[in-house]
């Protein structure tokens, strides 16, 4: 048997030699190990990210101080502007500013409201998370639960509706999903508000992000519901499964303890490959509900080309996808413990 | 309402007679009612509330209603008319129209804030003076520094060594604004300017306290966050991009509502509605930033809002032409409608090789042009029917304009082909036309990859393909299309001017040749024109200065830098729950002249 779905890690079968107490301290060691040298990793990446988003932003990202300078502007006014902006310094003095930036997590305030970006993702966050967090359960729960449901009964009829459902749901844009539920569900059912954000978090989770999650969960659930299929429908036809049946353990154990143990690999790597994601917020459903979430300065900076927030984003999910990659790495060791990391 | 005695205008009489008109009458203080709720909505977010700092116009809606101009618009008349507002009456002028002194009303006051220390704070002369030197101050960068450039003796010099020392003296006296005392204030001008009272009512000239950026100012001395001003609101709850609460200013001075009905019974059903009472009457300002079509019009019908700009791509939705559906009508729903002050037009850059140039050959491609384009087509097909053929360079409801105007330039394709033969941009075997040296000809249309713009591409294409020129798509963000503009490097482009005041220099200046890379956009230098706008200057508005932008029409039409598109129709939704609305063609903010009807809270 081999773990399936492995980006970062290598792995090869545990053979702990030794008493229980050293070998479980030598793979303390081990994983300390392997950790630092993930974090040393980070440090060539993260300069890579930084020299990308320069690059990428110098080239294509526009000059903010035209739109800055107003309706009638002088060039004098611009330079003015290009000057307190810094951006008409040489191009290492701009690109220092950013590591320092990146060093000190202080990427000064947005060029177009003065707001600090700190300010920017401290508030904009909050909501995004309080649509997204909820989300990432219920998907999880519902796609994994009824993956295992229509991989036991697969080649069934009900395997194959269930197929097709997701297929047709996959094809339909997410722009559709968003327009037919709050037309219907919102405005002609009235089961929800059409859009808007409270004061209270139980009043923004149980009232306002009720339908976006709704929404959210009907556009995730079906591409995840069959990768998921997939991952169980390879374990089901493993060996082990076969060997478990013959010496009669029960069906549910088999499929709940074994076969979900061994698919969760698969499943973490993809989960975690969607954390850094979350700091980007979901933009349609945040446009479309007005909520103030993250999604929507990610475009509005772009709109901008508000390059201090573009530049903490950047980094902040860069960061996030290494240190979730870590985790993922981490958590397969727990899921799996003969997995070893190197 | 009270009318207060009209001061004499001395010198220019002509001007004089246009703003001779009194502010709304002092009533005691806190009439409005917290419970009284207005829910508007923004379709962008705003940048802050500093006058000086924020250029949007939604940032420049709650200005309105939180900061005092010295003067203001009256709501009802129609055209726009100037009225005092903090000041006591409309400014005297002098000195041939070079010196302007205005008296600041007695008795109003900042609202309470921590920056006063316990102490109330009454809005005074020198708090204009300080106000209109911050939009020259290098350091805020105010997108408004245009509206005072140039034209105050002695403040461009303070700007300038504001520059060179890195610091604005704001003690420095400058000859040019002065407060004689503590409510006197006198602008004295470079040279005469007729438009300055208008400039006076724009939100960028509202008074802040020296104190209130003393304490709040950011690294570039803007306040965006924490505006105190003199207004009928204060700004209760700001979540950046997402909802604006604004509170009724309970040290507000208050007014009784007295506005002079127009013609028509909209006017009529406004006053019965609205005379005499206290106002503010509305306490709080809901107001919600909507960026999607659908949320706005859906929240709307759901009663989640009380008045709503309806845009052009929601029109049809809503709107029978120029008329609320039968569904509309029957909830009550009320609409003001009116043709907004701006204008969209196409232009050509006149210093490109290929379409620029004063030679008859280019005169005459860039006609054909502007004869090939269908803008008929366009108001039917992009604009839903809300939008209205511009005939003139000034819009409707900004003074210089003539409704009876009709230009030259005609939808006539098979004219613009003929005219096209005549100079000699021949059709190839290929069928598309050459330049006359038989160089290849291809036009370069610069657009925003948005809808509209995607849309207008698809109509320029069309009038491209019935003349036979071949026409590419330069496809720019927004902020590199203003970049490469302001540089004269786009060949053509779509673009729109709405007015910062309701007077025709606010748009004739777009074409003045010493406004290139700034708002001169066509990059034209039309000697003619030149002439004939520096004449217009120094003309106040009467039938002379009439007749000199009839000719300068005539010279756009001759030249052709630009294409005059459209003007379009604001429509502005209406809950029935709301009173006394009528949507101000330059005002931003009506809140402080409207009520909601008992029971209906």
């Amino acid at each position: 048997m081999s773990p399936k779905g492995r980006p970062e890690g290598e792995y090869r079968s545990a053979q702990h030699k030794g008493s229980p107490v050293g070998a479980l301290r030598g793979e303390e060691a081990v994983v300390t190990a392997y950790i630092i040298r993930r974090l040393w990793q980070m440090i060539p990446t993260m300069l890579g990210v930084i020299l990308l988003v320069f690059i990428l932003f110098n080239w294509v990202g526009g000059d903010p101080a035209y739109v800055l300078a107003g309706k009638i502007a002088n060039q004098e006014q611009i330079d003015n502007i290009r000057r307190q902006l810094g951006v008409d310094q040489p191009v290492w003095v701009q690109l220092w500013i950013f590591i320092k930036q990146v060093l000190t997590a202080d990427f000064g305030a947005s060029w177009s409201t003065n707001e600090r970006v700190s300010n920017i993702l401290a508030t904009r966050l909050g909501p995004s998370l309080t649509v997204l967090v909820p989300l990432l359960i219920l998907d999880t729960m519902f796609a994994i639960g009824l993956a295992l449901a229509v991989a036991y009964v697969r080649g069934s009829l009900t395997d194959r509706l269930v197929m097709i459902v997701c297929t047709i749901g996959l094809s339909i844009s997410v722009l559709v999903y968003i327009i037919v539920f709050q037309y219907f569900f919102a405005y002609k059912l009235g089961w929800f508000p059409v859009q808007g954000w409270g004061n209270s978090f139980r009043e923004n989770l149980l009232v306002f992000s009720a339908l976006p999650i709704l929404i959210a969960l009907t556009v995730s659930i079906a591409p995840n519901l069959r990768l998921y299929r997939t991952f169980f429908l390879d374990e089901i036809n493993q060996d082990y499964v076969r060997t478990a049946r013959a010496k009669g353990l029960s069906e549910n154990r088999i499929m709940w303890i074994h076969v979900l143990r061994n698919a969760s690999i698969p499943i973490i790597t993809h989960l975690m490959a969607g954390l850094p994601g979350l700091l980007l917020g979901a933009f349609l459903i945040e446009r479309f509900f007005s909520i103030p979430g993250i999604g929507r300065e990610v475009i509005l900076a772009v709109e901008r080309s508000d390059f201090p927030v573009i530049k903490a984003l950047t980094v902040y999910v860069a960061f996030a996808t290494m240190a979730s990659n870590l985790l993922a790495d981490l958590m397969y060791k727990a899921a799996d413990p003969r997995v070893q990391l190197k | 309402m009270i009318a207060l005695p009209l001061r004499t205008v001395v010198g220019a009489s002509a001007l004089a007679v246009s703003l001779a008109l009194a502010g709304p009458a002092i009533a005691p203080a806190a009439a409005a009612d917290m419970d009284k709720v207005i829910r508007h909505v923004f379709p962008a977010g705003e940048e802050g509330f500093d006058p000086a700092a924020a250029h949007d116009l939604y940032s420049g809606t709650v200005e309105q209603a939180i900061f005092d101009t010295l003067l203001t618009y009256d709501y009802l008349a129609r055209p726009a008319k100037l009225v005092p507002l903090a000041a006591e009456a409309l400014p005297q002028v002098s000195d041939g129209g070079q010196t302007y002194t205005l008296k600041v009303r007695k008795g109003i006051f900042f609202t309470p804030d921590p920056a006063f220390k316990g102490a109330k704070r009454e809005l005074v002369a020198d708090d204009f003076v300080y106000s209109w030197k911050r939009l020259m101050d290098p350091k805020v960068r105010s997108p408004w520094t245009w509206l005072f450039a140039g034209k105050i003796v002695g403040l461009d010099e303070a700007a300038e060594r504001a520059k060179t020392s890195g610091r604005f003296d704001y003690d420095a006296k400058i000859a040019g604004l002065e407060a004689l005392d503590r409510y006197t204030l006198v602008i004295r001008l470079k040279q005469p300017d007729y438009n300055l009272p208008y400039v006076l009512a724009h939100e960028p000239t509202s008074a802040v306290a020296r104190e209130v950026v003393a304490a709040y100012a950011d690294e570039g001395g803007r306040v965006m966050s924490n505006p105190v001003g003199t207004g009928p609101y204060r700004l209760a709850k700001w979540i950046r991009s997402s909802k604006i609460i604004l509170e009724a200013n309970p040290d507000f001075r208050g007014f009784v509502w007295d506005f002079k009905p127009g013609p028509g019974p909209e006017d009529a059903q406004i006053v019965k509605e609205m005379k005499g009472k206290k106002m503010p009457q509305v306490g709080r300002i809901e107001i919600s930033i909507m960026e999607e079509d659908q949320s706005r019009l859906l929240a709307f019908q759901n009663g989640e809002l009380d008045l709503m700009n309806m845009e052009g791509p929601l029109a049809p939705k809503v709107l029978n032409g120029g008329t609320l559906t039968p569904d509309m009508q029957k909830k009550g729903v009320k609409l003001s409608r009116f043709v907004d002050p701006e204008l969209t037009y196409h232009y050509w850059n006149l210093t490109d090789p290929v379409v620029g140039g004063l030679s008859k050959e280019k005169i005459a491609l860039r006609r054909a042009m502007a004869m090939a384009y269908p803008v008929e087509e366009e108001i039917k097909v992009v604009r839903n029917g809300q939008a209205v053929e511009a005939q003139f360079p000034i819009p409707p409801g900004v003074v210089g304009h003539d409704p009876a105007y009709k230009s030259s330039i005609r939808y006539d394709p098979a004219g613009a082909n003929a005219l096209l033969d005549k100079f000699g941009y021949r059709k190839g075997a290929d069928g598309w036309r050459t330049l006359p040296d038989g160089k290849p000809l291809v036009i370069r249309y610069a657009s925003r990859p948005e809808s509209v713009g995607r849309q207008l591409d698809e109509m320029w294409k069309k009038a491209f393909d019935a003349i036979g020129i071949r026409m590419e798509v330069q496809k720019e963000k927004f902020v590199e299309l203003l970049k490469l503009e302001k540089q004269c490097k786009l060949m053509m482009r779509t673009a729109a001017w709405i007015a910062d005041y309701p007077d025709a220099d606010n748009f004739m200046q777009l074409l003045y040749g010493k406004n290139i890379h700034q708002s001169n956009n066509a990059c034209a230098a039309i000697p003619e024109y030149d002439k004939l706008y520096e004449q217009s200057l120094r003309t106040p508005d009467s039938p002379e200065r009439n007749r000199l932008y009839h000719e300068m029409a005539k010279i756009i039409e001759a030249y052709a830098p630009w294409r005059l598109d459209i003007s379009r129709y604001r429509n502005m939704l209406v809950q029935p729950r709301v009173l006394g609305f009528k949507k101000h063609p330059i005002l931003h903010a009506e809140w402080q002249y409207i009520d909601v009807a008992a029971g209906a809270k």
